[in-house]
C-alpha cells in the first residue's frame, strides 16, 4: 500500500504541477481572486449619487447637502442646469435625488412640515434599502444640530459589534471565499483528473495492476485531498497576510474541518467521475453539484433568511458547512460545541459520499 | 459453424506446460454476448495470437485472461491461478499492454516507470534493477527524463512494453501493439516479442495485420464471439485449403464472363477477388488444371500458396 | 482562399448539435442551470434582513422594557428568542444560536418615565457582514417608534424627507435579482462551453481532421458558436419568461432593445471561450480560465449583487472591461426603467465595442493558429 499510494501521489502531484500554467492556476489563481474579491466586494453600499435639488437661497438644504457629501457614503451627481430628478434618475445619471420644500427648507421646518422628497432608483431593491437607511441617519443627524436642542430620545442605543467591530467586508467574505474556491478546485480537479484517464485510456494501466479497488480509489483521490488542503492553507495565509483577517480558534480545528471538507468535495468530485463518460462531462457534472452547493452555502445570504424547504436542503451541503465552521473558527475563536457538531455533520456527508463514490467506482471499475 | 475446420488440438501430453487454460469461456454484457464457450490452451514459451476483425471478441477474451473482467461462466486458469479471487492473482503474475495508449504522455520516461513500479509495488532497487535489465533487451536508449510526449510511435510501444513488464511477468498480453506504427517500427517490436519467448516467457497477441499473425506459433481465428480455427499458421492454411490454388491476372482484359464461368467449374473451393487479381483454390489439381486451361489466353495463372489472409477471407469473411 | 460557405458552417453546426443532444450532462446544465438559478433567486433570496434572532436580556422588567420588546418583535426584523443564563449572552451569539443581544438595565423604565434618555446596549454578531450591517441600519427606525410610543407625540423631527422608491416601490428583491439572471446564464455557459468544446477537439486530435478538409476556419468558428449561441439564448428566454410570467417583474422597455442587449453579450461571451480553447488547448487548463476570467466576474464583479459603484476607484474602473458589468446596467436598465437606447448609450456602446473586440482578438488568434 505505502509504494503505490507513494506512486500514485508523486504521478499525480507531477501532473498538476509540472505545467507553469497549472501551477498558475491551481495557487496563483486563488490568490488574485481572494484579493480581488477581498478588496472590490463590499457589502457596504458606498459612492451613492445623489442629485439635490432646491432654491439657491435654500441655506440650510444646502448645509444638509453638504452633510450628505461629508457622511462618506454619498458623492454629488454629474447634471446639468435643467435636469428633472425623474430624468437624472431614469438616465443613470443619479442614485437618489433629494428635492427641497419649494418654500426652502427652514421656513417649511418652521412652519411645522419640513417634509422633503427623497427619490430613489429601486432598480436594486437592497441598494435602495440602504440609501434610505442612510439619509434617514444623515437627515436627522442635520435637524439635531440645526435645532441645538438635542431630540429628547427615550432609548439610546449603544451598539457593539463583536468579531469584525469595524465590520470590514473582507473579513467576512475572506471565510466564504475560500470555502467556495476550495470546493470548486477539489470537486473540478478530482472529476476531471479520473475522467482524463479514462478517456486517454491510461486507467488501464491503473486497473490490470493487482491492487484492491481501494487502494485504486485512494491512489486516485489522496493526492487530490493533498492538493486541496494546500490550497486552503495558502488562501488562509493570503487572508491573513492581505486583509489581516485572523485566525481566532486553534489550528488543528482548522486543519480538521478543512481536512474533513476537502475528504467530502474529493468523495463527490469522484462520484460525478463515475457517471461521466469524458472530461467534459465530468466538468458539467461538478457543476451541477456545484451551483446549487454555493447559492445555499451562506456565502452570500444569511441561510437564515431562506425559506423553509431550502434551509432543510442547506443542512445537506457540505459547504454551507464548512463556511460556518470557517467563520467561527477564524472570527470568533471556535466555540467546542459548535465546532463538533459541524464537523460531525460534515465527517457523515464525507462518509456517506465516500461510500457512495466506492461502490459507484467498484462498479465501474469491472 | 459445423463445417468449421479445427485443427491442431490432437496435442495431447504436456499438460503441464499449459500456462493458460480456458474451457467454455463465455462472457455476456447484457443481451450480447461478446465471447461464447470458447476453450483453447497456451504453452509456456509460445506466442499465441488472435486473429479477428474488430468486434469479434479478442480483446475482451484477452482482458478475461488477465483478470480484468469476470467471466459470466467457464474456466479460466492462467499460471495455474484463476479469477476466484477477482482477478488479482492472475493480474500479478502477468504483464498486459492494452491496444489504449498506456503511458501519461506529460510525464517523463522515468516517472512513467516509477509509477508502474509503484502499482506493482516492487521496491525501488529492484525497480530500477529490472529497467536496466528491460532496457538492455529492448535497446531502449532515451534519456529518462524524456517526456513521453516527444517520442516516436513505436518507441513509445517500446516503452509500454517495458512498462508492462517490469514486475518480471511469466505471461505478457498485447493487445494490438502495433497499431498506429510505422512498419519498420513493426518489425522491431516483434523481434522484442522474439526475444522474449527466447528467454522462456508466455507473450498471448491480438493483431489484424496478417503478416504478423504469420510470426504467431498458433493463431485462434475469432468470429462473432467464437474461436472458429485454432492452429500453427501451416494447419489453418492446410485445412481451409486442402487442394491448391491459383492467382489469376487478367491483365486489364474484362474479367467479369470468365469469372461467371470459373465460379461454375467443379472442384471450385473458394474464388476471391484480391486488388486486380483473383485467388482460386480447388479440392484437386487435376480440376484446377481444367478450370485454368478454359481461360482466355491473355490471360496469366500462377500456382501460389495460400496465405493467411486467404484462410482468414474463406473462415472469417464468409457469409454468416 | 475559398470564401465563407455557409453549407459547410452548416455542416460542423450540425455536428455540434449531435453533441449536444447526446450529452446528458451538457443538456442538463444548459437547461437545468436556468431553471436552479430563477428557481433560487425568486423564491429562496430575500435581501431583506428578517427574523434575526435577538436574546433580551431585561434586568428592568417595567412596563417600558416591555413595550421596547414589543416594539424589536412589531417590526417584523426581530424574533425574541429565551435567554439562556447558562450560555451567557456572549455563548449564545459564539454558537449562532443568537445574531444579536439587547441588555435593559434597572432602572430603564424609571429613566424614561421621568422623562431621561436610558441607555440599552445592544449587542451584535459582526461574523456575518451583511446581516449585521442591515441589524444596525434598524436601530434608528427602532428608536424612532420608542420616540412615538414611549413618549407619546410632539416628538416629532423638524425635518424629514418621504421616501419614494423608483420603479420597485415595494422594494421587491426578485424583480432585480431575476432580470439579472440572464448575466449568469450568458457569462457562465457561452463562456465554458465554447472553451471546452473547442479543447476538446483540439485534445482528441480531431481538429487536426477538421483542418485537413477544406473547411474554412471562420467555418468552423461560425459552426461552432452558434448552436451555442442559440442554447444560450434559450437560457435567456426561459428567464424572461419566468420573470414576467411567474415573479411578476415588470418589462418596462424595448424588446428589441433586450434582444439586442443580449446578443452583443452573447457575442463576446462566445468570443471569450473560443479566444480561451485558442489559448489553453486542454479541457482542465481550459475550464480553470473560463471559470475566472468568465463566471466568477459575471457572478461577483458585474453588480448582479454586489454594486459596482460600492467598489473602490481601482475595481470600478477595471469592471469597464469586464462585458457582465454593462450587459447588467442595460438589462436593468430596460426592464425596471423602461430606458431607451439613448439613456442606454454608455452602456450599449461599452458591450458594442467590447464584443467587437472580443471577437476580433478571438478570429486574429483562431486564424494565426490555424492557417498554415
Amino acid at each position: 500500500m505505502g509504494i503505490t499510494l507513494r506512486a500514485f501521489i508523486r504521478k499525480e502531484l507531477v501532473q498538476t504541477l509540472r505545467d507553469t500554467r497549472r501551477r498558475v492556476l491551481l495557487f496563483g489563481a486563488p490568490v488574485i481572486q481572494l484579493t480581488i474579491f477581498g478588496l472590490a466586494l463590499s457589502t457596504e453600499i458606498k459612492n451613492i449619487r445623489l442629485a439635490v435639488f432646491s432654491r439657491p437661497d435654500d441655506a440650510m438644504f444646502l448645509r444638509l447637502a453638504e452633510r450628505f457629501y461629508a457622511s462618506g457614503w454619498f458623492v454629488p451627481a454629474v447634471r446639468g442646469p435643467g435636469d428633472d430628478p425623474m430624468e437624472l434618475i431614469a438616465s443613470g445619471g443619479a442614485d437618489a435625488a433629494l428635492i427641497a420644500p419649494a418654500e426652502g427648507l427652514r421656513r417649511s421646518a418652521e412652519r411645522g412640515s419640513g417634509k422633503m422628497q427623497l427619490l430613489v432608483d429601486a432598480s436594486n431593491a437592497s441598494k435602495a434599502r440602504a440609501v434610505e437607511a442612510y439619509s434617514k441617519s444623515v437627515i436627522s443627524e442635520a435637524a439635531l444640530r440645526e435645532y441645538g436642542t438635542p431630540l429628547r430620545t427615550p432609548v439610546r442605543f449603544d451598539v457593539r459589534v463583536l468579531y469584525n467591530p469595524a465590520m470590514r467586508s473582507s473579513l467576512y467574505l475572506v471565510p466564504g471565499v475560500m470555502g467556495m474556491l476550495v470546493c470548486l478546485i477539489t470537486i473540478i480537479l478530482t472529476a476531471m483528473s479520473l475522467a482524463r484517464e479514462r478517456e486517454v485510456g491510461t486507467f488501464e494501466t491503473i486497473v490490470s495492476a493487482p491492487l484492491s479497488d481501494l487502494e485504486v480509489l485512494l491512489g486516485k483521490t489522496v493526492p487530490y485531498v493533498i492538493l486541496g488542503l494546500l490550497d486552503a492553507a495558502l488562501v488562509v495565509g493570503a487572508g491573513y497576510m492581505i486583509f489581516g483577517v485572523p485566525v481566532r480558534g486553534p489550528l488543528w480545528q482548522l486543519a480538521l474541518a478543512s481536512m474533513v471538507f476537502v475528504v467530502a468535495t474529493v468523495a463527490i468530485g469522484t462520484f460525478v467521475s463515475t457517471v461521466s463518460r469524458n472530461q467534459q462531462q465530468a466538468m458539467l457534472g461538478g457543476f451541477i453539484f456545484l451551483f446549487p452547493a454555493m447559492l445555499m452555502s451562506g456565502i452570500m445570504y444569511p441561510v437564515e433568511n431562506m425559506p423553509g424547504a431550502m434551509i432543510a436542503a442547506a443542512y445537506l451541503d457540505p459547504l454551507m458547512y464548512f463556511v460556518r465552521l470557517l467563520r467561527n473558527i477564524m472570527l470568533k475563536g471556535g466555540a467546542p460545541g459548535v465546532f463538533w457538531t459541524d464537523v460531525g455533520a460534515m465527517a457523515l456527508m464525507a462518509l456517506a459520499s465516500a461510500g457512495l463514490a466506492y461502490r459507484r467506482f467498484r462498479r465501474t471499475l469491472n | 459453424m459445423n463445417d468449421t475446420v479445427v485443427p491442431g488440438r490432437g496435442d495431447k501430453g504436456l499438460l503441464r506446460n499449459r500456462v493458460v487454460e480456458v474451457e467454455n469461456l463465455t462472457i455476456r454484457f447484457g443481451d450480447f454476448t461478446a465471447v461464447d464457450g470458447v476453450s483453447f490452451s497456451v504453452r509456456k514459451g509460445e506466442i499465441f495470437g488472435f486473429l479477428g476483425a474488430n468486434g469479434a471478441g479478442k480483446t475482451t477474451t484477452i482482458r478475461m485472461l488477465c483478470g480484468l473482467l469476470a467471466p459470466t461462466s467457464g474456466v479460466v486458469r492462467v499460471g495455474g491461478l484463476d479469477f476466484d479471487d477477482g482477478g488479482n492473482g492472475i493480474k500479478s503474475i502477468v504483464g498486459y499492454m492494452s491496444q489504449k495508449f498506456t503511458l501519461y504522455d506529460d510525464l517523463t520516461v522515468g516517472e512513467n516507470l516509477d509509477f508502474a513500479a509503484g502499482l506493482r509495488k516492487l521496491p525501488a532497487a529492484a525497480a530500477e534493477k529490472r529497467r536496466a535489465e528491460l532496457f538492455g533487451m529492448t535497446g531502449f536508449d532515451r534519456p529518462l527524463t524524456a517526456k513521453v510526449s516527444d517520442l516516436p510511435g513505436g518507441i513509445k510501444q517500446e516503452l509500454a512494453l517495458a512498462a508492462a513488464m517490469l514486475h518480471d511477468p511469466e505471461i505478457v498480453f498485447l493487445d494490438e501493439p502495433t497499431s498506429g506504427v510505422s512498419p519498420a517500427a513493426r518489425a522491431r517490436f516483434w523481434g522484442l516479442i522474439r526475444r522474449i519467448t527466447a528467454v522462456g516467457k508466455t507473450v498471448i497477441v491480438t493483431t489484424h495485420y496478417m503478416d504478423e499473425a504469420e510470426q504467431c506459433g498458433r493463431i485462434a481465428l475469432m468470429r462473432a464471439g467464437r474461436i472458429i480455427a485454432l492452429g500453427s499458421p501451416d494447419e489453418l492454411k492446410d485445412s481451409a485449403f486442402p487442394g491448391p490454388m491459383a492467382e489469376v491476372d487478367f491483365q486489364g482484359s474484362d474479367p467479369a464472363a470468365p469469372i461467371e464461368r470459373l465460379r461454375k467449374a467443379p472442384g471450385l473451393l473458394a474464388l476471391s477477388p484480391h486488388g486486380m487479381r483473383w485467388h482460386a483454390a480447388f479440392s484437386e489439381g487435376a480440376l484446377m488444371d481444367a478450370a485454368l486451361s478454359a481461360l482466355p489466353v491473355s490471360v496469366r495463372v500462377r500456382k501460389i500458396k495460400p496465405s493467411l489472409e486467404d484462410v482468414f477471407i474463406r473462415l472469417a469473411g464468409g457469409a454468416q | 482562399m475559398t470564401s465563407f460557405s455557409p453549407h459547410r458552417a452548416f455542416a460542423v453546426a450540425r455536428k455540434e448539435v449531435m453533441h449536444i443532444l447526446r450529452d446528458p450532462f451538457t443538456l442538463a446544465l444548459a437547461l437545468g442551470l436556468p431553471v436552479m438559478l430563477v428557481t433560487f433567486f425568486g423564491y429562496a433570496i430575500d435581501f431583506e434582513v428578517k427574523d434575526i434572532r435577538l436574546a433580551v436580556y431585561d434586568r428592568d422588567g417595567g412596563p417600558a422594557a416591555r413595550r421596547l420588546k414589543e416594539i424589536f418583535s412589531a417590526s417584523g426584523y426581530f424574533r425574541p428568542v429565551e435567554p439562556e443564563a447558562a450560555a451567557g449572552p456572549i455563548g449564545m451569539l459564539d454558537s449562532g444560536r443568537a445574531s444579536a443581544a439587547l441588555f435593559l438595565e434597572p432602572g430603564f423604565s424609571r429613566t424614561i418615565k421621568g422623562g431621561g434618555e436610558a441607555p440599552a446596549q445592544f449587542v451584535l454578531d459582526g461574523s456575518d457582514n451583511s446581516k449585521a450591517a442591515a441589524v444596525a441600519g434598524y436601530l434608528p427606525g427602532i428608536a424612532g417608534a420608542a420616540r412615538l410610543r414611549l413618549s407619546g407625540p410632539g416628538g416629532g423631527e423638524p425635518f424629514y424627507a418621504e421616501t419614494r422608491f423608483l420603479y420597485n416601490h415595494e422594494l421587491n428583491s426578485r424583480w432585480f435579482t431575476v432580470p439579472g439572471l440572464s448575466a449568469i446564464i450568458i457569462g457562465l455557459l457561452a463562456i465554458l462551453l465554447t472553451a471546452l468544446t473547442v479543447a476538446r477537439e483540439w485534445e482528441n486530435g480531431s481538429m487536426e481532421l477538421l483542418l485537413s478538409t477544406p473547411v474554412r476556419p471562420l467555418e468552423i468558428m461560425a459552426g461552432k458558436l452558434v448552436p451555442y449561441g442559440v442554447l444560450v439564448l434559450a437560457g435567456v428566454v426561459f428567464v424572461y419568461l419566468s420573470s414576467r410570467l411567474v415573479f411578476g417583474v415588470p418589462f418596462e422597455g424595448g424588446h428589441l432593445l433586450y434582444l439586442a442587449a443580449c446578443v452583443l453579450f452573447i457575442t463576446a461571451a462566445l468570443s471569450q471561450g473560443l479566444l480561451i480553447s485558442v489559448l489553453a488547448r486542454q479541457q482542465q487548463v481550459a475550464m480553470q480560465f473560463a471559470l475566472i476570467t468568465g463566471l466568477l466576474p459575471s457572478m461577483l464583479l458585474s453588480g448582479f449583487i454586489f454594486p459596482v459603484e460600492s467598489m473602490p476607484r481601482f475595481f470600478r474602473a477595471l469592471t469597464m472591461l469586464l462585458a457582465p458589468r454593462w450587459f447588467m446596467a442595460a438589462v436593468r436598465g430596460i426592464t425596471l426603467k423602461g430606458a431607451d437606447l439613448s439613456e442606454l448609450s454608455e452602456p450599449f456602446l461599452a458591450l458594442g465595442l467590447l464584443a467587437a473586440g472580443m471577437l476580433a482578438l478571438a478570429l486574429k488568434k483562431f486564424k494565426t493558429d490555424l492557417e498554415p
